[in-house]
């Protein structure tokens, strides 16, 4: 009995069924998306970072290294499994050619490795352990990404020829949030270049447990071993190696949730609209003794078969499109073993949007026990109320036409007919806004400020070289005479050591300089202006547990130092963990510096890149837009192409659901149209009240919908971007965008539909409907 | 007189093939100035049919209905509009009102179209033909707040409001209590006897009977005419004898 009552109703209804299921599918589409890509990344960095044999910790250090001592430290400490020091030639960007192409401008620190005995191997495109042959090179994959070079080209190092033989996975670098890249060569060619560049060290260890990170952390610290250079531990790798992908995974799980929760509204809309045209029926039913679940089971037999079909539609679309979306994570991580686990828990998401989808069913028509069986036999229909809008007249009205009027005053009488066409336009509003907020905020100038770098123009790094601070002085005496400079800070930064609660001791990077020419924004507190002051970083805040007035005590060269903490602030940048202060220090090692610039004139700043790089080989000159761009590049374009999907999803959404909608008032409404054409209005003047209404709801939609996505969707966009280090998050709007062209674009998508969807109102006859 | 509707064998069919059938069947009718006319006959015989064409409600299969001058079938969907709303008023059984509306609102929508700047003269008309049929103080009323006598006299002003030149009335009293239907017979005695001409379709004696002119119709043909002398109060009795008689003449 169900299937043909299925059959019938969807026969009669099969634009309703239709746009239902597509929300449906389209739900469970994205909720497989987002279970698959979750297991994948997952399994895939797990998979990778298990080949290479990714360290445990690793501590950069550049200048003397003392071997034997590390060795009997690494031997001596239980936690130890296994020990290796790699040396990481670091290369000036310039002097690494690809074709006619060198990395001059490239922001990374480009070095060369050969590949390692122990742990930490270099992988090729298949997860295998390269071996590499003299005149080879292998190349970091995100210069693959980004077209820099292919397999075949000659590639001159130093002068030395090399050919490119393939690409390389590193679980260390393979991020772009990573500062370096190594690149591949054989021992006999690294032994030939090893004098044309700067060495660095790279001290490994891999634990025999990696709950043991934190101790054996602490007793490298107070070993007081090689640490002049940051250190990474194997969470911050994994975490460095997420970051893009997750983000995009957190944008398609915030727009599933939305898809969801307007599916529920249109099955929602369709259901009371049925109950409505069934009411007589459902009432002649409870009449002669069916029972309420007897009759529920009928309309549930429906929405089940529709939730089924889109659920099965929308994983086989998940299964289309997950190549296109596991083609990032594919690249940089490879395949991933869990990746039959990874259906598996897409079907297990979809089962779950099908439960909730027969729950939300069956809760809406438990309104079947209030339906009146006298009231709904003798009028056939629920005793509506008109409420509201009791001292809007047309009597008094002389502003607005008309038709106009009818519009609106149809709208504020029957709220909860429009509530649902209301809600949906709220949501898209938010979908189409909140990713396009987020995407302006992160690749706006101002939000490098919440990511520990200030709001300059150019900026010069002086890094892994010696003779740092000679160098420092040198460029500046130089730019103090280039007339198109403003304004010049000097930046430098060195570790020292921090008294944690417990009394152990840590590194600790401060960046002493004068932070107050180009101010980073600060969650809390201000910048450090006096000599016993100091700035730290949201997550280093977090790890000492301090808060701005506190004092945090400094050990440099043995004699402890009371800093106050003057202000909190978010970083990005070297793993999260920084501090900034004015003190003037000459102990410590320098382990780089940083000449920030501003330039008046905006347009010579590609010049100027050019002029400080050829005069400063051994400095890295880059324009703040490029060395953003290389460092979130990925993660800014991985949101702003879900921005841009969210968009089109949102506008599909308003035009299907305005078009339903549409529909069904017109069907409602057949008796009203038929009086006002029988007065004499023309099919236009009907037109125009319901594009009216139409109009009017998506206004008061797009205004709630700004309103929501610039208070809760700022604070789940803080949410998700908190992860990563930063503590206070306010979004960057573009007006014209967010203002003035999205809501363009969702009126026209509206009013279109709308003049579709109303399109029946033409043929309603006004005999065939007001005849009594 | 003049003329101002001239109906010339005008059909109109439903349905399709074995189906089909004429319920209007080669009408043909004139309606002068402030002529007060009813249309009589059994249920199904094309009475409401009629209405809906001359007033241009419905189109014609064939045949052509002249209103003042104009062919009705030679002109657009928006001129046909315009025509019902300044040269035509409509009374029909049920107060065809819309529910989100007061009953004032109701009344001034026509007159309204395009035309909110003259809200306050608008209004004011309204006010004065609410008077006059005795509903003066309904007007912020909802339409669910008052009785079905209350909203045929609504109906009557707001078919009054652009002082048509016809009023078109399909069993206007056809819901109402004997009481009630007296009451809004007296108005449209008075509509018509102010010069405006009055078309009611009906099959109630009592209607019929206060009208000058009643059509016969049936099987969608007009099958006789009766023509009585100006309503003047008395000698009901004696018209709605008239009407009976007709009716046993010609079977319906």
């Amino acid at each position: 009995m169900y299937n043909r009552i299925i059959y019938y109703d969807i026969l009669k209804s099969k634009a309703i069924t239709l746009t239902t299921m597509i929300f449906v599918a389209a739900s469970a589409m994205l909720v497989s998306l987002a279970a698959i890509l979750v297991i994948n990344l997952s399994g895939a960095l797990d998979t990778l970072m298990k080949q290479a044999k990714t360290p445990h910790f690793m501590q950069m250090h550049s200048g003397e290294i003392d071997f034997a001592r590390l060795t009997s430290f690494a031997q001596q400490n239980n936690n130890v499994d296994d020990f290796q020091v790699i040396e990481f030639l670091n290369m000036d960007g310039a002097r690494i050619i690809f074709g006619d192409r060198s990395l001059a401008n490239s922001v990374q620190d480009n070095g060369f490795s050969i590949q390692s005995e122990k742990f930490d191997y270099l992988l090729d495109l298949d997860g295998n352990i390269i071996n590499v042959s003299d005149g080879q090179l292998y190349v970091p994959i995100s210069y693959m990404r980004d077209n820099t070079t292919k397999v075949g080209d000659e590639a001159v190092i130093s002068g030395k020829k090399f050919t490119v033989v393939g690409f390389l996975r590193d679980s260390q670098m393979n991020s772009s949030l990573s500062a370096s890249k190594r690149f591949l060569i054989s021992e006999n060619d690294y032994a030939q270049i090893s004098n044309l560049g700067s060495t660095e060290y790279l001290i490994e260890f891999r634990l025999k447990e990696l709950s043991a990170l934190g101790a054996f952390e602490t007793a490298y610290v107070s070993a007081g071993l090689e640490a002049n250079g940051p250190t990474v531990t194997y969470g911050l790798f994994k975490t460095m190696n997420a970051l893009s992908d997750g983000m995009m995974i957190a944008v398609i799980l915030l727009v599933s949730a939305l898809v969801v929760a307007i599916a529920f509204m249109c099955i929602r809309f369709t259901l009371l609209a049925k109950i409505e045209d069934d009411y007589r029926e459902i009432g002649v039913m409870k009449a002669i003794g069916l029972r309420v679940s007897d009759i529920k089971k009928m309309y549930l037999a429906k929405y089940a078969a529709i939730a089924a079909g889109g659920s099965i539609f929308g994983f086989a679309l998940s299964i289309l499109f997950k190549g296109m979306l596991l083609e990032n994570i594919r690249l940089y991580m490879g395949e991933s073993e869990n990746s039959s686990f990874a259906l598996l828990f897409g079907i297990l998401g979809i089962l779950l949007v099908f439960l909730a989808i027969i729950a939300y069913v069956s809760g809406v028509l438990r309104r079947f026990q209030k339906i009146s069986v006298v009231e709904a036999i003798r009028f056939g229909t629920a005793q509506e109320k008109n409420v509201g809008a009791k001292r809007f007249w047309l009597s008094r009205n002389k502003l607005l036409h008309t038709n106009i009027f009818l519009g609106i005053k149809d709208v504020l009488t029957r709220k909860s007919l429009y509530a649902t066409m209301l809600t949906v336009l709220v949501i898209s509003t938010f979908i189409i806004i909140v990713p396009q907020n987020l995407y302006n905020t992160i690749s706006s100038k101002n939000f490098i400020q919440y990511m520990g770098i200030g709001n300059y123009d150019m900026r010069v790094d002086i890094q892994q070289t010696d003779h740092i601070s000679r160098k420092a002085v040198e460029i500046i005496s130089t730019m103090n005479s280039d007339s198109t400079i403003s304004k010049i800070t000097l930046l430098t930064t060195k570790t020292f050591k921090v008294k944690t609660e417990d009394g152990s001791k840590e590194n600790i990077k401060v960046e002493l300089g004068d932070h107050s020419i180009f101010p980073i924004e600060y969650s809390e507190g201000r910048i450090p202006s006096a000599e016993n002051e100091i700035a730290l970083s949201t997550l280093n805040a977090e790890e000492l547990n301090k808060k701005v007035g506190d004092v945090v005590t400094l050990v440099i060269k043995g004699k402890e130092k009371n800093l106050t903490i003057s202000g909190i602030y978010s970083d990005i940048t070297n793993g999260g963990k920084t501090a900034k202060a004015v003190f003037s220090d000459n102990s410590a090692d320098i382990m780089g510096s940083i000449i920030c610039v501003e330039l008046p004139d905006k347009t010579l700043i590609d010049e100027k890149v050019l002029e400080y790089t050829d005069r400063f080989d051994f400095a890295k000159v880059s324009g703040i837009d490029e060395f953003v761009t290389q460092t979130f590049g990925s993660t800014i374009s991985s949101v702003g192409k879900a921005s841009n999907a969210a968009i089109a999803v949102a506008l599909i959404i308003m035009v299907l659901v305005t078009l339903l909608f549409m529909n069904m008032l017109i069907a409602k409404d057949r008796y009203a149209i038929a009086v006002v054409k029988a007065l004499g209005f023309t099919n236009a003047d009907v037109r125009v009240q319901y594009v009216s209404r139409s109009l009017f709801v998506l206004i008061v939609g797009i205004v709630f919908g700004t309103l929501l996505a610039n208070t809760l969707g700022e604070i789940l966009a803080g949410a998700v971007i908190s992860k990563f280090g930063t503590s206070t998050f306010k979004f960057a709007v573009n007006p014209f965008s967010a203002y003035l062209f999205s809501p363009l674009m969702m009126m026209c998508s509206v009013l279109i539909a709308t003049m579709i969807g109303t399109a029946s109102a033409g043929q309603i006859k006004i005999s065939e409907n007001i005849k009594e | 007189m003049k003329k101002i509707i001239i109906a010339d064998d005008i059909v109109k069919t439903f349905g399709e093939g074995d189906e089909q059938c004429n319920v209007l069947d080669r009408i043909s009718v004139e309606i002068t100035e402030s002529e007060f006319v009813a249309v009589m006959g059994p249920s199904g015989s094309g009475k409401s049919t009629l209405m809906f064409a001359l007033s241009g409600m419905d189109g014609v299969n064939s045949g052509k209905v002249v209103f003042d001058g104009k062919d009705l079938s030679a002109i657009g969907d928006n001129e046909l509009s315009d025509l019902r709303r300044t040269e035509m008023g409509f009374v029909f059984q049920q107060p065809t009102m819309l529910k989100n509306l007061n009953i004032l609102d109701n009344i001034i929508l026509p007159s309204m179209r395009g035309n909110s700047k003259n809200a306050t003269k608008i209004s004011e008309k309204a006010r004065a033909f609410m008077k006059r049929v005795g509903i003066a103080e309904l007007e912020e009323r909802d339409i669910t707040q008052v009785s079905g006598g209350q909203l045929q006299r609504a109906g009557i002003c707001r078919a009054l409001m652009n002082s048509p030149k016809i009023l078109f009335g399909d069993e206007p009293t056809g819901s109402l209590n004997s009481k009630s239907a007296q009451d809004i017979m007296d108005i449209f005695s008075e509509i018509s006897a102010d010069g405006t001409a009055v078309m009611l379709v009906t099959h109630d004696a009592m209607v019929a009977a206060r009208t000058e002119r009643i059509l016969f119709m049936r099987d969608g043909r007009i099958v006789s005419e009766l023509k009585l002398p100006k309503f003047d109060g008395t000698h009901m009795d004696d018209r709605i004898g008239k009407i009976t008689v007709k009716m046993l003449e010609i079977g319906i």
